[in-house]
């Protein structure tokens, strides 16, 4: 199944005991699929907030793992029905406009408000041809709405696979700064880099001058590229008497393959979930999925 | 106050407004406002500027409300002032119904008359219209020069275009005006400004003498001269000086929230949970906050 044939199922499915709204949904389909211009087309992912519940999507395991055989890193577990009808609609208009499509997204996006931003963002990934609109997706990492600036960065595997360099840097730094989760950032650990790991560390020390915690999530940033200036750093803050901070460097240690080190300080570790986090490191447990756990939001 | 209350503000510019004024907006119980749209103290010259303004009304400034737990609703329009320039006027009456939709759009607003002119009359009109096809509520701005005439006929425009009065609130009334917003059935919103207008002493007065149906209060706050707690400043006075808690409340949030909710775009339910403000999962450095720390559990005062 494509990621359009996976969305059709999942939101009929949950519309099904709703006559007003699945016909709402079914006509606005058919009348895209006949041809609309660019206005109504527009008007017609903004009215969809006039109809379709935001109830969570709430998807399945089965339905997680069909989205990821769709689209390897399309993960719309934290999706709701809203934005997954009016992604459904994008891709309807995609399919139907031909080449069109493309003056037609960009209208949708100069006039879009933050829920349909959200939506905007989350199809690009699943946009034949989406490519082309890597400049857009770049807009949406400028934005200092959170909810819009994850839904390109986080969950999302179109930066990852179109982001250059620059863009890809700032989007993972910004996170931190605007406190969007890292470790959602689809394929972190296999873009870092030694650049990447020399402005997190830049970050970190900003921090301390300013006397300000760092955030746990810049460890995240190191992999194996933070040097000897790395390990310093991550020896302060396991100096350190914060937990979090002290769980993240713990497993940043690890990830930098330092565990040697890492054994000798879980012997005399006395807070049981740092002890804990280094055990986990230990076990192979400290790629960007293990910052979940770590996330105060979870 | 003896117990604390909740606010509706139904008429703030909080684009002009600083975080200061979010925060002491939010601290002493405002809830939920309405930003309609406006001029910004000097006319604009293109589209692209009413477009960036209407964006921002429902995105930027609805977001950076959120973070302080005040719940930001809009009305779009054109206003009156502008209407003048009539070029623009028509590429803006184009763009305005891509913005009506728009999630947190309560009204079509605030329309009507500056200086009475034709030009204005026909912008009034054709957003009159496009509301009553919708089904929108509208908020209208009286002028400030021949208010009366100007709010009369404001009401007697709206009943010919066929907006029911009670979707239509007239705004900025005085002791003048009152009887004849409320004889049309409309809803009669009045404007607390420090030192011109409308005082909060002059409000007290009103509610007592008219009662509490279908009379809004509100700050008009903008970059002028004016005050963002006016509503809970007059609440404040109303009570000391007798006027019963029922209908301070009524006055202060409860017609205001039953005018704009028939929009449907009111989550009424969210409104009155008990908000939590956890800035840690909205605030940065780089959104609103700036190296404070994050509030996290502070409840509203009310
Ligand atoms: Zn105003």
């Amino acid at each position: 199944m494509t990621a359009h044939d996976c969305l059709s199922a999942w939101i009929a499915a949950r519309l099904a005991g709703d006559e007003r709204v699945s016909t709402w949904r079914e006509e606005r389909r058919a009348e895209i699929a006949a041809g609309v211009d660019d206005t109504r087309f527009a008007g017609l992912v903004s009215l969809a907030s006039r109809f379709i519940p935001r109830a969570a999507l709430a998807p399945t395991d089965a339905e997680l793992e069909e989205a990821e055989v769709a689209l390897a890193g399309w993960n719309p577990e934290r999706w709701d029905l809203l934005e997954a009808a009016r992604v459904e609609l994008i891709l309807d208009h995609a399919r139907a406009a031909g080449a069109g499509f493309e003056a037609a997204l960009e209208g949708a996006f100069r006039y879009a408000d933050d829920g349909e931003l959200r939506a905007l963002y989350k199809s690009l990934a699943l946009l034949p041809g989406g490519e082309q609109f890597a400049w857009q997706a770049k807009e949406g990492c400028r934005t200092n709405i959170v909810p819009v600036f994850e839904s390109i960065a986080c969950d999302n595997p179109y930066p990852f696979r179109h982001f250059d360099d620059v863009a890809w840097k700032q989007l993972c730094i910004k996170a931190i700064f605007i406190d969007a989760p890292l470790w959602r950032v689809w394929g972190l650990d296999r873009r870092l880099s030694p650049d990447m790991a020399r402005m997190a560390l830049d970050l970190v020390d900003e921090r301390r001058s300013a006397g300000r915690d760092v955030q746990h999530e810049l460890w995240l940033c190191l992999g194996e590229h933070g040097g000897e200036r790395g390990l310093e750093s991550l020896e302060r803050e396991l100096a350190g008497d914060r937990i979090l901070g002290r769980r993240a460097a713990a497993l940043a240690l690890a990830r930098a393959g330092r565990t040697e080190r890492l054994q000798a300080l879980v012997e005399t570790e006395g807070e049981p979930t740092v002890a804990q986090a280094m055990r986990d490191a230990l076990e192979g447990h400290h790629d960007q999925g293990a910052f979940r756990a770590l996330d105060p939001r979870n | 106050m003896d117990a604390p209350m909740r606010f509706f503000d139904p008429h703030i510019h909080m684009t002009s407004r600083t975080t200061d004024d979010y925060e002491a907006m939010a601290a002493a119980g405002i809830r939920a406002i309405v930003e309609p749209a406006f001029w910004l103290g000097q006319p604009r010259t293109t589209i692209g500027s009413f477009v960036d303004y209407y964006a921002s009304l429902v995105g930027w400034e609805r977001f950076r409300a959120s973070q302080f737990g005040v719940a930001h609703l809009c009305a779009i329009g054109l206003n009156s002032k502008e209407a003048n320039n009539e070029s623009l006027a028509k590429e803006v009456l184009e763009v305005l119904p891509r913005y009506a939709f728009k999630e947190g759009v309560v009204a079509i607003g605030e329309i009507g008359y500056d200086e009475i002119t034709a030009a204005e009359e026909r912008a009034y009109e054709w957003q009159l219209e496009f509301a009553r096809e919708n089904d929108m509520v509208v908020m209208v701005h009286s002028p400030h020069r021949d208010k009366k005439r100007g709010i009369i006929r404001s009401i007697e425009v709206a009943a010919n275009v066929g907006v029911p009065m009670e979707k239509l609130v007239i705004d900025h009334n005085t002791e003048e005006t009152v009887e004849d917003t409320l004889n049309a059935g409309a809803w009669a919103a009045f404007t607390i400004y420090p030192n011109t207008k409308m005082g909060s002493q002059r409000m007290v007065e009103l509610v007592k003498k008219y009662g509490p149906e279908r009379i809004i209060v509100d700050s008009s706050a903008d970059w002028g001269v004016s005050d963002a707690l006016s509503v809970p400043r007059t609440a404040k006075l109303m009570l000391e000086q007798g006027v019963d808690a029922e209908a301070v409340t009524k006055v202060t949030w409860q017609n205001a929230l039953d005018a704009y909710a028939q929009s449907g775009q009111i989550d009424v339910e969210a409104l009155l949970a008990k908000p939590v403000i956890d800035q840690s999962k909205l605030f940065s450095d780089n959104s609103v906050l700036r190296g404070q720390e994050p509030r996290v559990d502070a409840a509203m005062p009310n």
